[in-house]
């Protein structure tokens, strides 16, 4: 990511993305070096030289959701590659790639049929090439270690001696892929490509991007969302040594407030541009502005909360089962009761940043992204580019959790870079994040439950209050869509029930979120559950089994049914890991909550300890998961523990609150999140089995939650009923 | 305004800066020396993500001014060691510690800094020498396993 190379790597991935021969061309990035190898392009993602160094496209983006490496497994494993000449190259923003954006848990989910399919068109061509010169069957020949083998004869051809004659033939239409059974890649815990630069401080993120002549900026936003941007006195600023320029950046004068839908512009505000990053911190923190508020509604969270609350009896249905109304009459018992979860914001470790050099000809970015398209078509509604005149380079990001779904901060950059005429290094302050952030929504639920006499649930409600992301955003269709689906957990499952939705408006900025909407609703059905279990005396695993039924596909909605048979086995895997049900210290109790999310099943049961002055201890969480095919052990296991410390995380501490408009946290203190000495003992296991892999980033969070607060009532009898939980009452 | 010229040592070698006194030695490490494996992550002090060692210590290099880093030696991630060859360097591979990555420069000087003090630290010397690191991914189980690892690495 040295200046000296990024106009090199244009033109070579530009090529590269043609899918045409390159003789003699190595790519210095990859790290070893071999100007005498002659290198096949046979893709846009695989590459081979005649030392027989197999070189991959990672092309996704990198948030440490370890797709880096796991991709590359899944092309290396079918194309038969030794991974220990393997090399893994981060791959630029191109469509030749295909869905490469970071969001939703996807990554494996859409790219394993990608990548298994292009991994296995180069073996194709590799096997007929070394069928020839064998003068074997096809059929008999297989890759391996990065060499064609003939088993029976044990004849073997490295791939690199293949390379003259392959590249002549084209890549087939169709190809087989490997049974699972022959994997030797996938389903190994194979440590991160890039390890060596993560531990010796050599990775180059976004925010450590280095142009010459480029300047540094900052940003100063509207502290009230939805306000105008502001006047300045500059009087203090111009005495900070290295200040440059102040700029207003006003979205009024490129377009509004939205991009597109479904993406923000930059949210208003002063630029300070200096140069280095702490004369441009320093100047911003020595302006005087007045900020026009005009139109705004300057909220505080607990009118918020009263309108969510009004709105539960002001509601559209978005599913309907059966009859509510007549379960609730024939019912032996109702039972309701209304839960709270907060905005919360993602906080990455590495602040909002983007490095961008606008040019005559068009326009370099180098952009932590999880959405390179959604910045692109940025840029080319801002500025009237065309797509060939962008070249986005992705860089290793430092955390995103759906904030840099979103590409505001690199729309002001962009303007900054063309009003300057250089290349311009912005960087947020964590103040600037915390406080501009697009927050995973807050969210009113109010529950009810018609009994039959054994206790079993016979009619359920749900009522979901609150201001919609997809409201905020700017999304055509329902606004309910974002915030409560009419295949929501437990629809399918009881024969009369009711989901509704009670939309409000507000201007707090909303968006994704790790596993956004399912991060609330999970912790208000499986709280309730949890609520319903103990109401009628049931053991909460029990009941959650008997709630379920026998192992079946229950139909949902349209084409989508729930396995039951999936969840049951995690939870009977979570009882056993867990010793659910034996004797705890007093002070102690477990909780236990399942989920599916992302086509994953979850199990989680948390033990916690709960000290006479109301301080929580989080002792142990077991989860047992099954996310289909593990693709890599290592980065499975490191997604679960993450997902899981989030979720406990946001459900201890989370919370962004409003006053008069404006986020009243501002950094770590006052945005807290676990410490090391916070953090439970985890005990993970997967489910082996040879289904397609499914989504492991965000199912492991929504069950935390739950099965803290209802760890909370074992320990305590007190009932969780409003995140964040801090400490309890005693 | 003349910005006053320092001399630092950093990673055993002597540079000249210029920059008011009052700048943050992260921001002298990263924007002048580009030195880039140490991060900004809060500007106050409350991540972790800026740990450099100074004299020996750990400190929060953003809110370590420049004029108050003038009496030691610095050492940053990229002079911890050559060939990321530290035993804390060595055991976060071993484990594949890292998520996104970004804090792990300042944990790891902090587990080393540890390390130096103490070779046998329980789990409670661990907490306590990590508890200003926060990790937003989630990857304090792998560091305490690390740091436990090195610890028996360096005993070697």
């Amino acid at each position: 990511m040295k200046s000296k190379l990024h106009r090199r790597t244009f033109m070579k991935l530009t090529t590269v993305a043609s899918g045409a021969l390159i003789a003699g061309v190595y790519l210095q990035s990859c790290g070893a070096d071999h100007p005498l190898a002659t290198e096949h392009v046979f893709s846009p993602l695989i590459k081979i030289d005649t030392e027989g160094w197999v070189t991959l496209i990672a092309k996704n983006p990198e948030i440490g959701q370890g797709v880096k490496t796991a991709l590359p497994m899944i092309l290396a494993e079918e194309l038969g590659a030794a991974w220990d000449k393997v090399r893994v190259v981060q791959g630029d923003y191109d469509t030749a790639y295909e869905e490469q954006w970071a969001g939703g848990s996807y990554a494996i989910i859409l790219n394993w049929d990608l990548m298994r399919t292009a991994g296995a068109k180069v073996r194709q061509v590799l096997l007929q090439v070394a069928a020839k010169r064998m003068g074997k069957a096809v059929s008999e020949l297989s890759t391996r270690n990065g060499e064609v083998q003939h088993v029976k004869s044990g004849e073997t051809l490295p791939f690199g001696a293949l390379l003259a004659e392959a590249s002549k033939i084209p890549l087939p239409e169709t190809v087989e892929f490997k049974p699972m059974d022959a994997f030797e890649i996938v389903g190994k815990r194979i440590p991160q490509i890039d390890l060596d630069q993560l531990v010796n401080g050599e990775m180059q993120y976004g925010i450590d991007i280095k142009l010459p002549g480029m300047v540094y900026a900052t940003v100063l936003k509207n502290p009230v969302f939805e306000g105008g941007s502001g006047t300045w006195d500059a009087t203090r600023a111009r005495a900070v040594n290295g200040l440059i320029d102040i700029l207003e950046l006003d979205n009024k004068t490129y377009g509004g407030r939205l991009l597109a839908s479904n993406s923000p512009n930059f949210v208003n505000g002063i630029a300070v541009v200096a140069n280095s990053t702490w004369a441009a911190f320093k100047a911003a923190g020595e302006l005087e502005v007045s900020w026009d508020e005009t139109g705004t509604r300057k909220e505080n969270t607990d009118g918020i909360f009263e309108r969510f609350r009004a709105q539960l009896d002001d509601t559209m249905i978005e599913r309907e089962d059966g009859d509510i109304a007549a379960a609730r009459r024939k019912a032996a018992s109702n039972y309701e009761a209304v839960y709270e979860v907060p905005f919360l914001a993602h906080v990455p470790m590495e602040p909002m940043n983007c490095t961008v050099d606008f040019r005559e000809d068009g326009c370099e970015v180098w952009a932590p992204t999880q959405n390179p398209e959604a910045l692109q078509k940025g840029l080319i509604k801002l500025f009237g580019l065309a797509p060939e005149q962008i070249k986005i380079h992705l860089p290793r990001i430092g955390g995103a959790f759906g904030r840099r779904y979103y590409v505001d901060y690199a729309m002001d950059t962009a303007i900054l870079s063309k009003k300057m005429g250089r290349p311009v290094k912005l960087t947020w302050t964590r103040e600037a994040d915390i406080q501009h952030d697009w927050y995973r929504p807050a969210s009113v639920h109010k529950m009810e439950a018609s009994l039959n006499g054994n206790g079993q649930v016979t009619g359920w409600r749900h009522v979901l209050a609150n201001a919609s992301r997809k409201t905020s955003l700017g999304r055509e269709g329902r606004p309910a869509g974002t915030e409560i689906d009419p295949y929501e957990f437990p629809a399918g499952f009881v024969p009369d029930l009711r989901l509704e939705y009670g939309h409000v408006l507000s201007d707090v900025p909303l968006g994704q979120w790790r596993a956004v909407g399912h991060s609330a609703t999970a912790f208000a059905v499986h709280s309730f559950l949890d609520e319903l279990a103990h109401w009628n005396k049931r053991d909460p695993m029990d009941y959650f089994l008997e709630f379920l039924g026998p192992a079946r596909m229950v139909p949902v909605v349209d084409d989508y049914a729930f396995d039951a048979g999936r969840s049951i086995a995690v939870v009977e895997k979570v009882r056993q890991l867990s010793n659910w049900g034996s004797p705890l210290p007093a002070g102690q109790g477990r909780g236990f909550a399942a989920c599916k999310g992302a086509g994953s099943f979850v199990a989680e049961v948390v033990t916690v300890s709960v000290g006479t002055n109301g301080k929580i201890r989080i002792v142990r969480v077991d989860a047992v998961v099954d996310c289909g095919i593990v693709v890599n052990r290592s980065g499975a296991e490191a997604q679960v523990e993450g997902g899981i410390l989030e979720g406990l995380s946001a459900a201890l501490y989370g919370e962004i609150t409003v006053q008069d408009g404006t986020a009243e946290q501002s950094n770590f203190h006052d945005y807290r999140w676990m410490r090391m000495g916070e953090t439970p003992e985890m005990h993970i296991e997967f489910i082996q089995n040879d289904l397609p892999p499914r989504g492991l980033g965000e199912p492991p969070l929504p069950p935390a939650a739950p099965a803290l607060a209802n760890a909370i009532f074992a320990a305590t009898g007190q009932r969780i009923r409003k995140l964040p939980i801090r400490k309890i009452e005693r | 305004m003349a910005m006053p010229s320092y001399t630092i040592t950093i990673n055993n070698v002597k540079k000249n800066v210029s920059a008011d006194p009052d700048t943050p030695l992260l921001w002298i490490i990263r924007d002048l020396l580009e030195l880039t494996g140490t991060k900004f992550g809060c500007g106050k002090g409350l991540c972790g993500a800026c740990t450099v060692h100074y004299q020996g210590q750990p400190v929060r290099s953003c809110t370590l001014p420049i004029n108050a880093a003038l009496d030691g030696g610095i050492t940053t991630i990229e002079g911890l060691s050559e060939q990321q060859s530290h035993p804390v360097q060595q055991a976060w591979m071993e484990l594949d510690v890292p998520q996104c990555g970004y804090c792990q420069s300042g944990q790891i000087m902090a587990a080393a800094s540890l390390l130096s003090k103490n070779e046998n630290p329980t789990n409670d010397d661990i907490e306590a020498a990590m508890e200003g690191h926060l990790c937003r991914c989630g990857t304090y189980s792998r560091i305490r396993e690390a740091i436990q690892l090195a610890a028996t690495k360096k005993k070697k």
